[in-house]
């Protein structure tokens, strides 16, 4: 018999690793090189959407919204689409001031699109109507705008807000905010709900016209023994700096409720005669939070008699009235998992001496610790799928052929994994559906490698030949169709990444590892497939195997020797 | 196996049996679109641990009237066992998530707005889904607290299972004349609201309120020695109060206002009248150079005039856009049922078309009124505008992958028909994948008594069910070609006997492909993708094991020519000739060398 010649690229690649010591170490470094990639890899709950836009402001104290609908909202929207990559334009005239608000085509980069915004509002800073305060131009950013955590702080017990506590608790808050704006990659952390102190003079009207007195006296008196000035330094005899000052009038809440505003029928009226005056918070400002939640829910110490009663008791909410919420946000392909863990660690620290002030709080919002969750349940599922294949593959092919293919699976998942790390992928829920989408197809590859080797073992035709030899033979017999049908699921897959809008984005994550999860597919099944073959598949040195052979195969090799024959 | 398979191939009945049968399955699944039987949509919903609700109510409305709804729906809420804790944000915007993204939740800033997020306990603990307690809730809080302020809008906003959008059914209407677009939208708000299965309607558009106008008097007020500028500021600090002047403090990161205004008892207003308004302010008295008091009455006039609403406009024309959600259906038939109310309604008042063509914007309609010929174009955007565009490109990308597949096996095979056959074996996918939705459904509504939907992930599972199919029936074609070639056999004898020898690992795979979309199927989001994959790969693999064989026996092309067979006879030992001759061709394989 002539000597067999390798014809595919199949057959080569299973040649020159089959019995290549690299070869284990290979599949080893594959295996932790995944494994790493897993752990290194950021994860989140939704693949990023990249989303350009901003908002342009423009002010006119005063003017209807007709009037600035025609004066700047017209003028500036013409403008504006000039810029190209801009997709829609809304727009909003309201009393006293306008907005434009630009969103661009999905997937426009994002920092040219800011600028292009601004650039263009900057350049026709001259065409502003009379009257008009500068424009703010707010670019809008997913990353920074979405924050992945929010926490709840509120007052345990139910005493009325104090004013003392009020600032205090704004303080301590502030105080915690800096800290966890120093962790790594946190980006923005903002405050909402917060009232700040404040002294409020609120005048009773008739008491005014009582003293005959006008608001813009009393402003007036306030304003004219409030002011701050900056230090003066001037220098002694002996070239000694001297510093002084003029220190604030007001010190304290006293100090303006003792303030003279004007005489009455010569007896001084101080400010406490005509207004009530406070230390508090602004009351002006209305953008209130408030928080209700159930007792016993979220705290964990419960003990299991406590629960019952609980249980008994049905349900309880408590409204804790007032509250702040802290959010944080994380920077661009950073983990939300870590920063979300580090960022709580930070406030559990700083839990003592919040429950000193009598203050508790609540996560209300954690992103980080969904998408591990959704993470981890995704693999999960992934290992289940693996090992239900490899179950239901041992009736066909046998246990150890099934435990090929088994190790196959995972090498190419952390093959397509490293890969995707290298290419700055992010893990999410969309990436692990491609990987849950590809798990069917990727052992294909592998399953008919497997197969036929198995199949070829089984041949008359084998007779006499090498166990290697066979390998590599039944390798290379079923290359080119399997290089054929595997080219044409990458290609059905391929265009899929031309759907434009937010939906292609968002799905994006299939059809850039699908492909690349098949192509290493192709490349495990004849590079560790027959090299695992090798090592598992026990091979006896062919004798009859006439008895076991089935029916059709047994016709299938007889037509395939008279095919033999009729070479020689 | 290999008997059943010569046994139809061997009498033209029986071909003609199989290829009726597979021609009556085609055309019974496609026409359970049509016909409802298998409903589409764009994604389905998604369980969740929190939602979002979202209250407005009249653009006139005070802070504490929009505390009341909130309360309201506080209360309500708190009867639930499921709810964690419940965050109001009054006058603003909770922290932002992907739906308030795109639902303007970073600008809301006005007494009348404000959102609630609910949490919930942990989705895998809770036999309700979240979107099935908004279903339930809706009404109930619609009922009691709907009502509490005029003009209130509450919607529910729940986390998006694909990309957000503004709401799942927008419709935009465009026109120049601000009033015929104001009254336009309340008859499309009230149309909508009449369609099954359309909640939480909102018209994006300020009301109308009476407001009252300060016109100074000029004359009296040069000949009193005031401004017009000072009458200004003193009324602004009178009732919204402003700070005057800082202390900087010590141990504050803030410095504190000094904050002055009418306290609450005089600055309210008795009524909301144009005498009591006047009232208030003739006790407002200002000071003038000369150290007189001058009632603010005195020097201005009063007028009620209605408020001018927020102009709104998108891409350079006005617009009011009407928002409603759907109630756990798809939005496809509540929006083509209210497209035809709407039709039907306005026609009276105005002459409508139907915009020509078909595109992203074919549901389009253009009213242009009878009498003054005012145009209005009504324009559906929201999740099916995306719906579309996303159908639109991957059908687009699903040709694309057709006619690239197809010229592969030209290249491969160097027949048209044999391409062919690849291609119509990938495309009765489609059966497995309808029927398997259809099951699906049945199966779901048994279940759970929750539709299950055709979605964007089903035609995503379509696409990739091609490429696998179109691997069986390369398997086939390949086995009998190298047998008729190598052996010479009978073309039918050889069909069947490469059928039966492909059968296991065609079966193989299948069942690969299947178990492996099991826990698929189970996702709300993805389980379009493993119903398609589960039923699409067992159609695939009736159809390459009965009806590709047929094809292939009409084909004949499968037959070497005689040029062919003669290269066989002078290449002899060469085992197969076919991937030689595709090595030739495919360059890639030798440069991967």
């Amino acid at each position: 018999m002539e000597a067999y010649k390798i014809k595919n690229i199949a057959g080569q690649l299973a040649k020159s690793f089959l019995s290549n010591p690299l070869t284990p170490v290979l599949a080893v470094a594959i295996l932790l090189l995944g494994y790493i990639s897993l752990e290194v890899m950021p994860r989140e709950e939704d693949p990023q959407i990249e989303v350009s836009g901003g908002s342009v402001i423009v002010a006119i104290p005063g003017a209807t919204p007709s009037e600035i609908n025609n004066v700047v909202i017209k003028p500036l929207e013409r403008r504006i689409r000039e810029i190209k990559g801009v997709e829609h334009v809304y727009s909003t005239a309201m009393n006293n001031f306008g907005m434009v608000n630009v969103q661009y085509y999905i997937g426009e980069n994002r920092e040219s699109s800011n600028l292009k915004l601004y650039d263009k509002v900057m350049q026709n800073m001259d065409q502003l109507p009379a009257g008009t305060m500068p424009p703010l131009v707010k670019p809008f950013d997913i990353d920074i705008d979405i924050p992945i955590l929010t926490v709840a702080f509120y007052k345990i017990d139910n005493t009325p807000n104090r004013p003392e506590e009020i600032s205090k608790l704004y303080k301590l808050i502030r105080d915690l905010q800096q800290n966890i704006n120093a962790l790594d990659n946190v980006s923005k952390t903002t405050l909402k709900g917060v009232k700040r102190p404040q002294f409020n003079v609120l005048i009773d009207l008739h008491k005014l016209s009582g003293y005959h007195l006008s608001l813009g006296q009393v402003a007036k008196a306030i304003k004219s023994i409030s002011s701050n000035a900056p230090q003066i330094d001037t220098v002694s005899g002996s070239g000694k700096l001297v510093v002084f000052g003029v220190k604030n009038a007001i010190d304290d809440i006293d100090d303006l409720k003792e303030l003279i505003v004007a005489q009455y029928m010569g007896s001084p009226i101080y400010l406490k005669n005509i207004a009530k005056v406070e230390y508090h918070f602004d009351i002006q400002n209305y953008r209130t939070a408030f928080i209700t939640y159930q007792e016993g829910q979220k705290e964990a110490e419960y003990t299991e008699n406590e629960k019952k009663e609980q249980e008994e008791k049905g349900l309880v909410f408590r409204d804790a009235g007032h509250q702040i919420t802290m959010t944080v946000s994380k920077l661009k392909g950073t983990n939300a998992v870590h920063i979300a863990e580090a960022a709580i660690e930070e406030i559990q620290a700083a839990k003592k001496e919040l429950l000193d002030h009598g203050i508790g709080f609540i996560v209300t919002r954690n992103y980080g610790e969904r998408a591990n969750e959704a993470v981890n349940e995704l693999v999960h599922h992934l290992v289940i799928t693996i090992f239900i294949i490899a179950l239901i593959l041992i009736p066909f092919l046998g246990w150890r052929e099934s435990l090929v293919v088994t190790i196959a699976v995972p090498m190419i998942l952390a093959t397509t994994l490293f890969i995707a790390l290298m290419t700055d992928q992010t893990i999410n829920r969309i990436t692990l559906f491609a990987f849950l989408l590809s798990l069917g197809l990727i052992v294909d590859d592998a399953i008919i490698v497997i197969e036929n080797i198995h199949r070829r073992l089984h041949l008359k035709e084998s007779e006499g030949l090498e166990f290697d030899e066979i390998i590599i033979q039944a390798t290379d017999e079923i290359g080119p169709s399997t290089n054929i049908a595997t080219i044409a699921i990458m290609l059905t897959m391929i265009p899929m990444a031309f759907v434009g809008g937010m939906m292609g984005q968002f799905m994006k994550p299939i059809p850039l590892n699908v492909p690349v999860a098949l192509a290493v597919s192709l490349f495990v099944a004849y590079v560790f497939a027959p090299y695992l073959a090798r090592k598992f598949i026990k091979f006896e040195k062919h004798e009859s195997h006439e008895a076991d052979v089935p029916e059709k195969v047994k016709e299938l090799s007889e037509e395939l020797d008279v095919k033999e024959e009729g070479r020689q | 196996m290999e008997k059943i398979v010569y046994k139809i191939l061997s009498t033209k009945r029986n071909k003609f049996i199989v290829i009726m049968i597979v021609l009556m399955a085609m055309g019974a699944s496609v026409m359970m679109i049509p016909t409802k039987l298998i409903l589409a949509r764009m994604l389905p919903g998604k369980s969740a641990n929190t939602f979002t609700i979202y209250v407005d109510t009249a653009t006139n409305a005070s802070i504490k009237e929009t505390k009341m709804v909130t309360s309201c729906i506080v209360d309500i809420m708190t009867k639930e066992k499921e709810v964690t804790d419940m965050e109001v944000f009054l006058g603003q915007g909770a922290p932002l998530d992907y739906a308030g993204l795109v639902k303007g939740s970073a600008l809301k800033s006005l007494k009348n707005q404000a959102e609630i997020v609910i949490n919930l306990t942990d989705k895998h603990g809770r036999d309700e889904p979240s979107f099935a307690m908004v279903h339930r809730i809706r009404p109930i809080i619609n009922e009691a607290c709907g009502s509490l302020v005029e003009n209130t809008s509450i919607r529910f906003t729940e986390m998006p299972s694909g990309p957000p959008t503004l709401a799942t059914i927008v419709v935009e209407l465009y026109g120049k004349n601000d009033e015929v677009l104001r009254e336009t939208a309340i008859n499309v708000a009230a149309i909508l609201a009449e369609t099954d299965g359309l909640v939480d309607i909102d018209i994006m558009q300020d009301d109308l309120y009476t407001k009252y106008d300060l016109v100074p008097d000029k004359e009296k007020i040069i000949r009193s020695g005031l401004s017009v500028d000072q009458v200004n500021q003193i009324i602004y600090l009178a009732f919204q109060g402003m700070p005057i002047a800082v202390k900087n403090t010590h141990n504050q990161q803030d410095q504190i206002p000094i904050f002055l205004r009418l306290d609450d008892k005089t600055r309210t207003v008795d009524f909301h009248t144009k005498e009591a308004l006047l009232n208030k302010l003739s006790s407002l008295k200002l000071m003038n150079a000369k150290g007189m008091m001058v009632p603010l009455s005195e020097i201005i006039q009063l007028e009620a005039q209605l408020s001018s609403p927020t102009i709104f406009r998108k891409n350079l024309k006005n617009m009011v856009t009407i928002t409603a959600e759907c109630d756990m259906v798809s939005q496809v038939y509540p929006l083509l049922e209210s497209r035809d109310k709407m039709i039907e309604k306005l026609w009276k008042k105005y002459e409508v078309t139907k915009k020509p063509g078909i595109d992203t914007f074919m549901f389009d309609l253009n009213l242009v009124d009878r009498k003054t010929g005012t145009k209005i174009l009504l324009r559906w955007d929201g999740e099916m505008k995306v719906s579309l565009d996303t159908f639109r490109d991957l059908g687009g990308a699903f040709i694309s992958a057709l006619v690239l597949m197809f010229l592969l096996m030209v290249v491969y095979y160097k027949s048209f028909a044999l391409s062919g056959i690849v291609l119509i074996g990938s495309f009765l996918s489609i059966v497995g994948v309808i029927a398997g939705h259809w099951v699906a459904d049945k199966f779901s509504l048994f279940m759970t008594d929750v539709n299950f939907f055709l979605t964007a992930t089903s035609l995503i599972g379509f696409i990739s069910l091609m490429g696998i199919s179109a691997r069986s029936s390369l398997l086939l074609i390949d086995f009998a070609m190298s047998l008729i070639a190598d052996t010479g056999m009978e073309k039918k004898r050889a069909i069947a006997i490469a059928t039966a020898t492909r059968a296991k690992p065609i079966m193989l795979t299948a069942v690969a492909i299947i178990l492996g979309s099991l826990l698929l199927a189970t996702d709300p989001i993805f389980g379009g993708l493993g119903v398609a994959l589960i039923f699409g790969s067992m159609a695939t693999t009736l159809v390459s094991l009965f009806f590709i064989p047929v094809l292939m026996d009409n084909a004949r092309a499968l037959m070497p020519d005689e040029y062919f067979m003669n290269q066989i006879k002078v290449k002899k030992g060469t085992w197969c000739v076919i991937a030689d001759n595709v090595k030739s061709l495919f360059p890639p394989y030798k440069m991967r060398k």
